[in-house]
C-alpha cells in the first residue's frame, strides 16, 4: 500500500531532466558537504532518498528554502504524480503525494516566511519528505515552522536529534481531507522510526475525529478518555436511532387518520408519473381520477403537504402557480397536471370554492412557521 | 426530485458553505441548514404518502431512505442505506441473518488493532466494533473513517429526528383541525 520511493521515478524520467538532475546532483552534493557526515544515513540516492537525509541535516536556512521552492513548485509536482514532466522537478514526491499538497501549501507559505534565498533545482523535491527537523542550533529561525515534515513510511531512519515541535498543521491536515499522508513532526524524545511514526500519525488522525465527535455529542467535552468518549457517542447515536422510531411510529399513527390512502389515490391521478423512492409501489397514474368528494377535498386541505408546500415547492417548479393558487381560488386544474411535483403538494382550493380555505391554510401556515423554525 | 437546494437555500438566505475547512464543518454544515431541513422533508412526505398504509416499520424505513437520498451519496452509510433498501426485503432479512451468523468470529478487523497503541486499548476497539454496527455499512471501516462516518451520521440523525418531529406535530395538529369542524 505503500507508494515506493520516487526515486525509481526520478530515474525513469532522468532522461528528460538531465540539466536538472545534475544541477541537484550539484546541489545534493553541496548539501552534503555540509552534513555531519554522521548524520548523514547511506543512501545517498540522488533521486531522493539521499535529498530527505541531506535535508535533515541542512542549516536552517536551506532546508527552508528547500521547502519554500518544494511549494512553489506544488502545481508541477501535482502533475509529476499523474505522470506529466514536470519541468523543474527530477525528483518526485511521494507517491500519494496529490494529496499532500494542500498540506505543503500551508506549509511552505509559512516556511516561505522564512526563507532566505531561493535557490533552483532543489532535491527536496518532497517537502512531503521533509521531516525537516534543523538541529537545535540552527533551528530558531524555523521554530515557527512546523510545516514541512511529513512521515516517511519507507526509510527506515533515525535521526540523531530531532527537534521537537508539536505539528500544529498535523491536525490541520488530517482534518481537512483524508491524507495518505500525515505530516508529523516527532516531539522532544520521542522515537522518530517508522512505526512509532506511523502510530503516532494513526493516533492524531484518530485524536482528531474524536475531538469532533465530542462536540457534537452533547455533554462530551468534559469526559476524558477515549472509552468514555466512545460510549457517550454510542449512546447517543443509539437514543437517536431510538427516537427516530418513535417518530416514525407516530407519523404512522397519525397517518391513516388523514387518511392517506384515498389521498393517493387522488395524488396519482395528479402525479403521473411520480418516482416512487422507498419501495416497489408504482404510483398508478390515472388522468381520469379527480375525485370531487367533499371529504376527499377537505381532507386535502388539511394535508401536511398543504402547507408544507409553501416553503418547500422550488422556485423552478413552477412557485407562481402554487402560490397563487394558494391566494386565488382560479386556479385550474390543467394548471396543476402538467407538473407532477408541484401537483402533489397543490392543493386546488378553487375545486372547492372554499373561502375558508385562505383562513385555514393561514393557521396551518402558522403552525408550519411553528414547526419548521425549530 | 427537486434538485436545487441553492435556489431554496437563497430564498431562505441560508447558504450552504460549500469549501469550508475540515470535515466536520462540512458535515455540519450540509446538514444543518434549513433547505437541507425542507429537502429531506419534502422527501419523506413523498416517502410517507407512497407507504402510507404500511406500519411504523416501513414509515421508518421510508425516511431512513429519505434521509440517505439526501444525503446524495457521499457518505458510506446513505450509500449502505440505498443499496441495501433497492434488494427485495426478503434479501434485505437473509443478510441479516448472515451478518448475525458472522457476528461469533472473533478477531476485530486487523485495521482497528493496527499498532496496539496506548488509545487503542480492547475496550476501545470494542466499542469501535460496536459503533460499526450502529452506522448501516460501517462495520469493517478503519477507526479514523468510521469516525468520521458516525459523526455524519450523528448530524444527519439529528436533524431526521427534528424534522420528523415537526411533521408529526404538524400532522396531528392538522388532524386535530380536521376533526373539529369536520365532527
Amino acid at each position: 500500500m505503500e507508494p515506493p520511493r520516487s526515486s525509481g521515478v526520478g530515474i525513469d524520467n532522468s532522461g528528460e531532466y538531465s540539466p536538472e538532475i545534475a544541477e541537484t546532483l550539484r546541489f545534493e552534493e553541496e548539501i552534503q558537504s555540509l552534513i555531519h557526515p554522521s548524520s548523514f544515513d547511506g543512501s545517498a540516492a540522488p533521486t531522493g532518498g539521499g535529498s530527505f537525509t541531506a535535508l535533515l541535516g541542512l542549516p536552517a536556512n536551506q532546508a527552508v528554502e528547500l521547502l519554500h521552492d518544494s511549494g512553489a513548485r506544488e502545481p508541477l509536482a501535482s502533475r509529476i504524480r499523474v505522470g506529466e514532466h514536470p519541468v523543474h522537478r527530477p525528483f518526485h514526491l511521494p507517491l500519494d503525494c496529490s494529496s499532500a499538497f494542500p498540506s505543503n501549501a500551508t506549509l511552505v507559505d509559512r516556511a516561505a516566511r522564512f526563507s532566505v534565498f531561493a535557490a533552483e533545482g532543489s532535491p527536496a523535491s518532497s517537502s512531503g519528505r521533509l521531516k525537516a527537523e534543523p538541529q537545535d542550533s540552527d533551528s530558531p529561525p524555523l521554530d515557527p515552522i512546523p510545516t514541512g515534515p511529513a512521515k516517511r513510511k519507507d526509510t527506515g531512519r533515525s535521526k540523531a536529534k530531532v527537534t521537537a515541535k508539536k505539528s500544529k498543521n498535523a491536525e490541520e491536515n488530517t482534518d481537512g481531507d483524508k491524507l495518505p499522508y500525515v505530516h508529523v513532526r516527532a516531539r522532544r524524545g520521542q522515537a522518530t522510526d517508522n512505526h512509532s511514526l506511523a502510530e503516532r500519525a494513526r493516533r492524531e488522525k484518530i485524536n482528531a475525529r474524536m475531538k469532533l465527535l465530542q462536540e457534537l455529542v452533547p455533554g462530551c467535552s468534559k469526559i476524558t478518555g477515549t472509552a468514555l468518549v466512545l460510549d457517550e457517542i454510542i449512546n447517543h447515536v443509539q437514543t437517536l436511532q431510538r427516537q427516530v422510531e418513535f417518530l416514525s411510529m407516530r407519523l404512522a399513527a397519525v397517518n391513516p387518520r388523514i387518511d392517506f390512502s384515498s389521498l393517493d389515490s387522488y395524488l396519482s391521478a395528479e402525479c403521473g408519473p411520480v418516482t416512487v423512492r422507498n419501495g416497489p409501489g408504482g404510483v398508478v397514474v390515472d388522468p381520469s381520477l379527480w375525485p370531487t368528494d367533499a371529504t376527499a377535498e377537505a381532507t386535502r386541505r388539511l394535508l401536511v403537504p398543504q402547507f408544507w408546500h409553501i416553503d418547500l415547492v422550488p422556485p423552478q417548479l413552477q412557485p407562481q402557480q402554487s402560490l397563487t393558487t394558494w391566494e386565488r381560488d382560479g386556479a385550474a386544474h390543467s394548471q396543476l397536471l402538467p407538473n407532477p411535483t408541484t401537483s402533489l403538494f397543490l392543493y386546488d382550493p378553487a375545486n372547492s370554492g372554499d373561502t375558508n380555505v385562505p383562513h385555514r391554510t393561514a393557521k396551518l401556515k402558522t403552525a408550519e412557521d411553528r414547526a419548521l423554525n425549530l | 426530485m427537486i434538485a436545487s437546494p441553492s435556489s431554496s437555500s437563497s430564498a431562505r438566505g441560508s447558504k450552504k458553505a460549500i469549501t469550508k475547512p475540515g470535515f466536520k464543518d462540512q458535515a455540519e454544515s450540509k446538514w444543518r441548514t434549513a433547505a437541507q431541513q425542507r429537502i429531506y422533508g419534502r422527501r419523506l412526505i413523498d416517502a410517507l404518502r407512497a407507504t402510507a398504509p404500511s406500519g411504523p416499520h416501513a414509515v421508518k424505513e421510508a425516511s431512513d431512505s429519505a434521509l440517505a437520498l439526501t444525503a446524495r451519496g457521499q457518505s458510506r452509510w446513505s450509500r449502505a442505506i440505498l443499496l441495501g433498501r433497492r434488494r427485495r426485503p426478503s434479501c434485505k432479512f437473509l443478510l441479516k441473518a448472515r451478518r448475525g451468523r458472522r457476528q461469533p468470529k472473533p478477531p476485530p478487523p486487523a485495521l482497528k488493532q493496527g499498532m496496539a497503541a496506548s488509545p487503542e486499548g480492547k475496550k476501545v476497539s470494542d466499542r469501535l466494533r460496536v459503533l460499526g454496527r450502529l452506522v448501516p455499512g460501517c462495520r469493517k471501516l478503519s477507526a479514523p473513517s468510521l469516525l468520521e462516518e458516525a459523526a455524519d451520521y450523528m448530524v444527519a440523525l439529528e436533524m431526521q429526528v427534528k424534522t420528523m418531529r415537526a411533521l408529526a406535530e404538524a400532522l396531528s395538529a392538522a388532524s386535530l383541525n380536521a376533526a373539529e369542524p369536520g365532527s
